[in-house]
């Protein structure tokens, strides 16, 4: 078993009666390519944030790259990188300005972090953009800049949330080989998308989380292991995901019943 | 083929329309943080039922006296009031947001006459409209007291007027909601707005100085303006007093040449909205250029920037602050004229009271001008510190990700401000200095050590107060821009307890005739205040990860 870079243990958050995540014990190896699906309201965001520090859990442990969040945030802050929902940018900052800001602000000095914009500007294809105010950027720019600011510092585990929405198809495949060779290069990448698909081509583990517990976790083929299904069938991650989260019918059903669409 | 039998008619819709804005606000108000504006609201619509029943009597009265005296002549001043109030009252409230609810009902089938009709029905159900309405229906009615012979005219006048006033307002509303769409014209225009309510301090002076060999060229122009909507309704109810069939007939012809004119105008903005016209202000797709940034060499890049480090003496990520304080200070059009507010004060402070000014007979001693104003110039540049955040958006969960210790953030962000409130002092004080002259060099140490004073001993609490009673803004934006009230009232009182102590410990070095005592006080609660602050980081920086996340939930909105 190789080096644990994400470790939760009971980790729980509440809102007032609401628990949100409920108890979560996760466990991602270093290097991998982890999914964490669920549907909405789940607790993925919520699960994202206390792992990135920007939401305190109510209780639990949470344990990265071997370090204590709780007792050394700074220390795992510097070795990690989000994409966190709502993508937080500075708007009133052209990209480049944004990424330089970034940059400092992860303790890289001025000329390693003019290197690194300038090619994180040329890769995601917002060179010619740089000295543009990011209010000014379309959503795909803009979430194609907060991938560039999560990277510029080299993390070694990479946390997106919904990183592929509203990006174009071309920039989402040179993203996705970007992500790969990362991976390749042992950072690890957790990730949460509601497009399973691409889920299941990118991701070498998954969990599921459904009502704020961890109902499923574990490689593609133990969970398709863990799916009963006809002999021979190879499972979709949407059939498993269905299938564990109990709604492989009844919405579907439903839909049947809106007569005058029919 | 769809299933709707009829579409609904105008009636209906607008009915519709009403119910939807009604629900809106209902369920608005279920927002606990919006019970409060409720009582706003009340208010608000208490003391405007007054003002229009005031006013509703205001303008029987006035347009009876005009009618029955002799001065029928008058009434053009009534109908100017009224349409100056309906014209201009709407570009205040509107706060300068562009609204794109009414554009929103685009998506329905809807015809395009109906969407005009809407956009008038729109145009009647704000508060300058029917408060106006109301006064024209006084008008009415005091015109019909005093001499029932006019009642004709005047009703069909009013009518005129009114549908003219509305169609103007609605077609002002349409080009400032075009205009105010695009993020650069709109903070272009608050930026000149804020200017022209600035400049209007120098009305008063100006007129002293120069009103008299104003007079006649002013008394020429307006002369215009019987041309315009409010004079050709006057002259039009005149003239039916003075049996004066030409007056009546220019004037109702006038009106209704304006009311051509502006529904003429109207029709083509709404018919381009009906269009699809684009306000929006998303980016245009990236040009594709060949990609030869990436082989940029670290020499190239380094030379591509700025020389050297950033303030060098300080760490890089509170450096970082700082510059990023800098730019957004650059870009946000309202407090960067904010900053021309002090040196302008000066300026207006000194004509109205320094040498040479028309008060001369009031003229301040610089030994106390000085520090009054700058108190005044603190109090205007240090008020936006309790609400620090306000304008990082969703920015503020940079600062929480980032390996750093919060306090770096609050002292980049002190720092700046510091050396903003530093660099306004000094450009007033030289516009101080040449407009009264200077002050002694004991009330000058004293000024200085009680303004380090405050500005330190602010901050401290302005740095907790931003932390605890955070409040979004959005730059570009007037309407709904404010602090929390929390924020408001500790700043207030914080103010008015720094400045009592100021005031006392100069009143104390005057009464003990030793003008030197203020400074050394001042000095001794200056290193008191700093050493506060410096010990208060560690525990304000514990203080923003306990409040990190009714910050992120309430800038991230």
């Amino acid at each position: 078993m190789g080096e644990i870079a994400i470790a939760t243990e009971k980790l729980t958050r509440t809102f007032g009666a609401l628990t949100a995540v409920d108890s979560i014990d996760l466990k991602v190896q270093a290097g991998h390519f982890f999914g964490f699906l669920g549907p909405n309201g789940a607790g993925k965001s919520t699960t994202i944030k206390m792992l990135t520090g920007l939401l305190a859990p109510t209780s639990g442990r949470m344990e990265l790259l071997g370090l204590d969040f709780q007792k050394h945030p700074v220390e795992v802050k510097r070795q990690i990188g989000v994409v966190p929902e709502g993508m937080g940018l500075f708007e009133r900052l052209t990209g480049a300005e944004y990424l330089r800001f970034v940059g400092r602000m992860y303790g890289l000095d001025r000329a390693t972090t003019e290197k690194r914009l300038e090619e994180l500007l040329g890769f995601m294809q917002l060179a010619d953009r740089k000295k543009t105010l990011i209010a000014d950027y379309s959503h795909g720019m803009q979430k194609k800049l907060a991938l560039a600011a999560a990277v510029i510092h080299g993390p070694r585990i990479l946390f997106l949330d919904e990183p592929f929405e509203g990006v174009d198809a071309l920039a989402a495949g040179a993203l996705k080989a970007l992500l790969g060779r990362m991976t390749e290069r042992g950072v690890t990448i957790f990730l949460t998308s509601h497009v399973l698909e691409i889920v299941e081509r990118l991701c070498s583990h998954v969990a599921i989380i459904h009502q704020g517990r961890l109902v499923a976790q574990g490689s593609l083929e133990e969970l398709r292991a863990g799916v009963a299904g006809t002999e021979g069938e190879t499972k979709t991650l949407e059939q498993i995901f269905l299938s564990i989260v109990g709604q492989s019918g009844a919405e579907q059903a439903g839909l049947e019943e809106l007569t005058w669409l029919t | 083929m769809a299933d709707v039998a009829q579409l609904p008619g105008v009636l209906a819709q607008l009915r519709l329309i009403a119910g939807l804005r009604w629900s809106l606000l209902k369920n608005g108000l279920q927002r606990k943080n919006n019970r409060w504006d409720l009582v706003g609201v009340i208010f608000a619509g208490v003391f405007g039922a007054l003002l229009v029943v005031g006013l509703s009597f205001a303008f029987f009265a006035g347009a009876s006296a005009c009618l029955a005296g002799k001065r029928a002549s008058w009434m053009a001043l009534l109908f100017w009031a009224i349409f100056l109030w309906w014209q201009v009252f709407p570009i205040f409230v509107a706060g300068f947001g562009a609204n794109f609810e009414f554009k929103t009902l685009l998506r329905f089938p809807l015809s395009r006459r109906t969407f005009y009709l809407l956009g008038l029905g729109y145009g009647f159900a704000d508060f300058a409209a029917v408060s106006s309405v109301c006064w024209v229906a006084a008008m009415i009615l005091g015109a019909a007291m005093a001499r029932p012979e006019v009642l004709p005219v005047m009703a069909g006048v009013s009518v005129l007027f009114v549908l003219m006033n509305v169609t103007l307002e609605r077609l002002i509303g349409s080009w400032l909601e075009k205009i105010l769409a695009k993020r650069k014209t709109r903070e272009l225009f608050i930026g000149l707005f804020v200017l022209s309510m600035v400049s209007l301090n120098f009305l008063n002076p100006v007129l002293q100085r120069y009103g008299n060999a104003a007079r006649p060229r002013i008394l020429e122009y307006l002369a215009y303006l019987d041309w315009l909507p409010g004079s050709l309704a006057g002259s039009a109810v005149a003239g039916s007093v003075h049996g004066d069939l030409r007056a009546i007939l220019l004037g109702a012809a006038g009106l209704f040449v304006w009311l051509g004119v502006t529904s003429g105008f109207l029709w083509r903005r709404f018919a381009a909205q009906y269009r699809g016209e684009d306000l929006g202000e998303s980016a245009a797709p990236a040009p594709t250029k060949k990609n030869n940034a990436i082989a940029v060499s670290a020499e190239k890049a380094k030379a591509q920037s700025s020389n050297g480090e950033f303030l060098p003496m300080l760490p890089a990520t509170v450096a970082a602050v700082v510059l990023k304080e800098f730019r957004y200070l650059t870009r946000n059009g309202m407090a960067f004229f904010t900053l021309l507010l002090p040196p302008i004060m000066v300026v207006f402070f000194t004509m109205q009271f320094g040498k040479g000014s028309a008060l001369r007979e009031h003229s301040l001693n610089p030994e106390m001008f000085f520090p009054a104003i700058m108190a005044y110039l603190i109090l205007i540049l240090i008020t936006p510190a309790y609400n620090a955040f306000a304008f990082e958006g969703k920015g503020i969960q940079t600062y929480f990700m980032a390996p750093l210790r919060f306090q770096d953030v609050l002292l980049g962000k002190n720092l700046f401000l510091a050396a903003l409130i530093a660099f306004e002092l000094s450009l007033s004080l030289a516009l101080l200095v040449w407009r009264v002259g200077w002050p002694s060099t004991a009330m000058f140490a004293a000024t200085i050590g009680a303004g380090t004073f405050a500005v330190t001993g602010q901050l401290t609490i302005a740095n907790w107060s931003s932390l605890s009673f955070p409040k979004k803004m959005e730059i570009g934006k007037m309407k709904g821009q404010r602090n929390s009230g929390v924020a408001v009232w500790t700043a207030f009182g914080v103010q008015i307890v720094v400045a009592a102590v100021c005031a006392g410990i100069i009143l104390v070095g005057r009464l003990l005739g030793n003008p030197w005592i203020p400074a050394m006080a001042f000095t001794g609660l200056t290193a008191a205040a700093a050493g506060g602050y410096v010990a208060s980081l560690g525990a304000l920086s514990r203080l923003a990860e306990k409040k990190k996340e009714l910050l992120i939930e309430t800038l991230c909105r």
